[in-house]
């Protein structure tokens, strides 16, 4: 169990115009389960090589326990690092790549083989030690990269998109595993991924990095429900944004008067609140009346574009809810105190 | 017309060649070598030549010293290339220049290498006589033989001096096209970094250093010019020996040289398949 933490942790490129990491702090405490969020090249998997020691930062520091790890070699710092696309050793059988980290570390050869034995069972593939790489499918071979970082008992664990090469009944089955080995092996656990999804599925706690800095770092409700910034908001789907002024609990505005939930901030703003969270029909505060812009069928639910005054809201509903509802009809919606939040 | 039609007719001049030159010559170096000879009126082949090959001493030491010098510099070549390669391969000032310094001397000939050598490493080449300017040596003839001499040093220069960049090449797009990430893997499951680059590294460029080096051992120990202008007259390289007893004044000598040359190639292959084995099991067990 290894408390991780990240001070001011800056990594600049040489001849690059500005940070691709720019002063990121987080605690992440032992045995906890992180996801760093964020588009392609704002800096997540930077920050992961640094703590594995694969780059060295420009300015700031990790430490584990209080102890700063900067200066130790990749291979003495108990991080082990699973990379998006398994990287697993081609030349090498699948019992020979679980054990090449204990092979490196000088151990017996029959501990090793017990040890490979034990950790191919763990991750569900008993019988395919004398295996090719190449052999496997893709969720075979994730496995086996999990299984070789596992089988070091490395102090901290960083995947590298975990999820991101499977497709959708093997991403179950993966989060599963990794949720079920990550808690009983207690390990401290970081990992990237560009997909929201796959950071709410499987973190304890979310930090989102936009453009190399951090934006929020909390556990993944709450950048549904209380995003930081309207940038955070966006980048979890959010798509209403109306502006106004927060004053005595009310958001004033364009729209009628909405009532706010209690610790809603003061001041100039732009209110916001989730698709789903728009209810149909009239009720006892915060209620609109609305024309419906254009109706998008997506499966599971139904989009809906809604427009009071110069507004524009977007709702996620049931298809049943909204069935038959034409382009041009006027509905009542409301919109429940809880779900509305002011970003400044 | 089909495509496979179409495939033949325009492999056909290359196949040509490749026919009419190749196994043509080694038809009739093959009837040679067994004192086959219908022009003459030599109809009755026979294993005199070989047996007269295989029971000279000359053969057998020329076999040894030729081997010497195709293995000796292989494995040099193969060293110092990986370890140049290992250098280029990071991103420093001045690489491109340095890049291209490293690779000039591919288009040189080996024939100007060698005379290269002469000059510089021979007896009265101008290491020697610098040496005796500045009084390290007593007289130029006390610079140690580098060139005509029983370890064939002059010739494994050569021939490392032109094979590096050759096998660099080769090795050097192989290590970027496999990029940095499997060592990263290594380091962070535990390796130091000579046990990345010898279990992980070298193991995934072994298939290139493998063509590579294959190439470089076989026509080192086919190779006729090198050893006939930098090496000692006796024992000399087997191409050296063959192609003297080609040139004989006695033509009688004429089946033996072409016994020799066949036996040069089946070697060869022999050595190159052993040399595959054993390092396959090495590297990759």
């Amino acid at each position: 169990m290894t408390h991780v933490s990240i001070k001011s942790l800056t990594k600049t490129y040489p001849g690059a115009p500005k940070p691709a990491l720019d002063r990121l702090s987080l605690e992440i405490p032992s045995g906890d389960l992180t996801a760093l969020l964020g588009p392609s090249g704002c800096g997540k998997t930077t920050t992961m090589k640094m703590i594995a020691g694969l780059l060295d930062p420009t300015s700031g520091d990790v430490t584990f326990d209080g102890r700063s790890i900067l200066r130790d070699k990749p291979e003495k710092r108990g991080v082990v690092m699973v990379f998006q696309n398994h990287l697993l050793f081609p030349y090498m059988t699948v019992a020979d790549n679980v054990g090449f980290g204990l092979k490196m570390r000088k151990v017996a050869k029959p501990e090793i083989d017990a040890r490979v034995a034990e950790m191919l069972a763990l991750v569900q593939l008993p019988d395919l030690g004398r295996r090719r790489p190449s052999e496997l499918s893709g969720g075979q071979q994730q496995r086996v990269a999990l299984a070789r970082a596992l089988i070091v008992r490395p102090n901290v664990l960083l995947l590298d998109e975990p999820l991101s090469n499977l497709d959708a009944h093997l991403r179950f089955e993966m989060r599963d595993l990794i949720r079920a080995l990550q808690r009983d092996m207690g390990i401290t656990t970081i990992f990237v991924t560009h997909d929201q999804e796959e950071a709410v599925v499987l973190a304890d706690r979310v930090a989102l990095i936009l453009d190399g800095s951090l934006c929020q770092y909390a556990p993944a409700d709450v950048f549904y429900k209380r995003p930081a910034d309207e940038a955070v908001a966006r980048f979890f789907g959010g798509h209403n944004f109306i502006p106004g002024n927060s004053t005595a609990g009310t958001f004033h505005s364009t729209l009628p008067p909405l009532r706010l939930p209690d610790d809603a901030r003061t001041g100039s703003g732009k209110l916001t609140f989730r698709p789903e969270s728009v209810r149909i029909g009239a009720a006892p505060e915060n209620t609109l009346t609305t024309r419906v812009i254009d109706r998008i069928y997506l499966g599971t639910q139904t989009r809906l574009r809604l427009s009071s005054g110069d507004n524009v809201i977007e709702a996620v509903l049931s298809p049943d809810l909204v069935e038959g509802l034409q382009p041009g009809a006027d509905i009542e919606i409301n919109l429940p105190r809880q779900s509305l939040w002011v970003l400044e | 017309m089909s495509d496979r039609m179409r495939i033949i007719l325009l492999l056909a001049p290359a196949m040509l060649v490749i026919v009419v030159l190749f196994f043509g010559g080694l038809a009739v170096g093959l009837m040679r070598s067994f004192n086959y000879m219908p022009v003459i009126g030599l109809t009755q082949p026979n294993l005199d030549a070989y047996v007269a090959v295989f029971t000279s001493r000359e053969f057998y030491y020329s076999f040894l010293l030729t081997f010497h010098i195709s293995f000796t510099s292989t494995l040099i070549s193969c060293v110092l290339a990986i370890g140049a390669a290992l250098l280029l391969r990071r991103s420093f000032l001045g690489k491109s220049v340095l890049n291209f310094l490293f690779q000039l001397n591919l288009t040189v000939p080996h024939l100007v290498g060698a005379i290269g050598i002469l000059y510089l490493f021979s007896q009265s080449g101008s290491f020697a006589r610098l040496g005796y300017q500045w009084g390290l040596i007593a007289k130029p003839a006390d610079f140690p033989a580098l060139v005509f001499d029983p370890y064939a040093i002059g010739i494994i220069l050569q021939y490392v001096w032109k094979e590096i960049p050759f096998i660099g090449v080769i090795v050097l797009a192989n290590m970027q096209s496999i990029g940095t990430d499997y060592e990263s893997v290594a380091r962070s499951l535990g390796a130091s970094r000579w046990q990345s680059f010898r279990h992980v590294l070298l193991p995934l460029i072994f298939p290139g250093v493998l063509s590579a080096s294959v190439m470089v051992f076989a026509f080192t120990f086919g190779a006729y010019e090198i050893p006939a202008i930098l090496g000692q007259n006796y024992p000399a390289a087997l191409p050296v020996l063959a192609y003297r007893k080609y040139t004989d004044v006695d033509l009688a000598a004429r089946p033996e040289a072409m016994a020799m040359a066949i036996v040069i190639a089946i070697l060869s292959a022999l050595l190159i398949w052993v040399y595959i084995r054993t390092s396959r099991r090495s590297i990759r067990g």
